[in-house]
């Protein structure tokens, strides 16, 4: 798959709403509509969140890189850090129920978020260190394709 | 677009109108304007989310615990207006019949 977009990041949170929008604005040229946009958006600041909040510790001076590929059918985004490996248990897919007030719990949504948006969510040890997430979803079908 | 926030008193309840994005970087600011206003309401605490147009699991999970901090206190916790795309992300959470949502704080 062709690489798109590459982008190189410092772990600071204030970078993530220009990141948004130029992930907003890719996925609008790859066919997306808004609503749909708006989902992947989401789940794409999810992961770059987490790159922060917990393989940098909150700490603004690490980098993230951010690949955007494509093919006539899918979009693929990967997210690399070089911070600290995720625990697999925090990776793993839980199905989501409404809990009660009692139940429900300020963390871990970030994740589930990731894996409810993209057809393909995987995590993987970085090329040398940190952590590695490659995220897939399919193209929205276009008439003149 | 950066988070504004602002707090109104009503009749002893508390209004808190934010507006703009609530991701990483905003939600703590939105974080200590609700846990500050659950010390100063009587009855109910209203988070007004109708100029909100972008919320992150940060902003969800700041709002679960601003409603587990009001009903620790007897209070209610009540969500104004949330924008579509704060209905989004609390319905991919599985949150949205969580929280009471209202169309505005007036009977």
């Amino acid at each position: 798959m062709r690489s798109d977009i590459q982008l190189e990041l410092l772990s600071d949170p204030a970078l993530l709403g220009s990141v948004r929008a130029l992930i907003r604005a890719y996925l609008a040229c790859r066919g997306f509509d808004k609503e749909r946009a708006q989902e992947v958006v989401l789940a794409v600041d999810e992961a770059c969140a987490n790159a922060i909040r917990h393989s940098y510790e909150g700490k603004p001076n690490g980098m993230v890189s951010l690949d955007m590929r494509s093919n006539e059918q899918w979009v693929e985004l990967h997210l690399e850090d070089a911070g600290i490996p995720a625990p697999p248990e925090h990776l793993e897919r839980k199905k989501l129920e409404t809990p009660t007030i009692e139940e429900a719990t300020p963390g871990g949504l970030g994740v589930q978020l990731m894996y409810q948006v993209f057809d393909e969510v995987r995590f993987q040890p970085g090329e040398k260190q940190g952590n590695c997430v490659i995220m897939r979803i399919k193209r929205p079908y276009r008439k003149e394709d | 677009m950066a988070l504004e926030i602002e707090t109104l008193t009503q009749d002893g309840n508390q209004i808190i109108a934010a507006r703009g994005e609530v991701d990483l970087y905003a939600s703590p600011a939105l974080r200590n304007a609700i846990l500050e206003a659950i010390t100063k309401t009587e009855n109910t605490l209203g988070v007004d989310l109708s100029a909100v147009d972008y919320m992150d699991s940060s902003g969800v999970a700041t709002l679960v615990e601003g409603l587990k901090s009001a009903a620790n206190k007897k209070l209610a916790f009540v969500l104004v207006a949330p924008s579509n795309s704060v209905m989004k992300v609390l319905q991919l959470s599985k949150l949205d019949t969580v929280f009471t949502i209202k169309d505005s704080l007036e009977a």
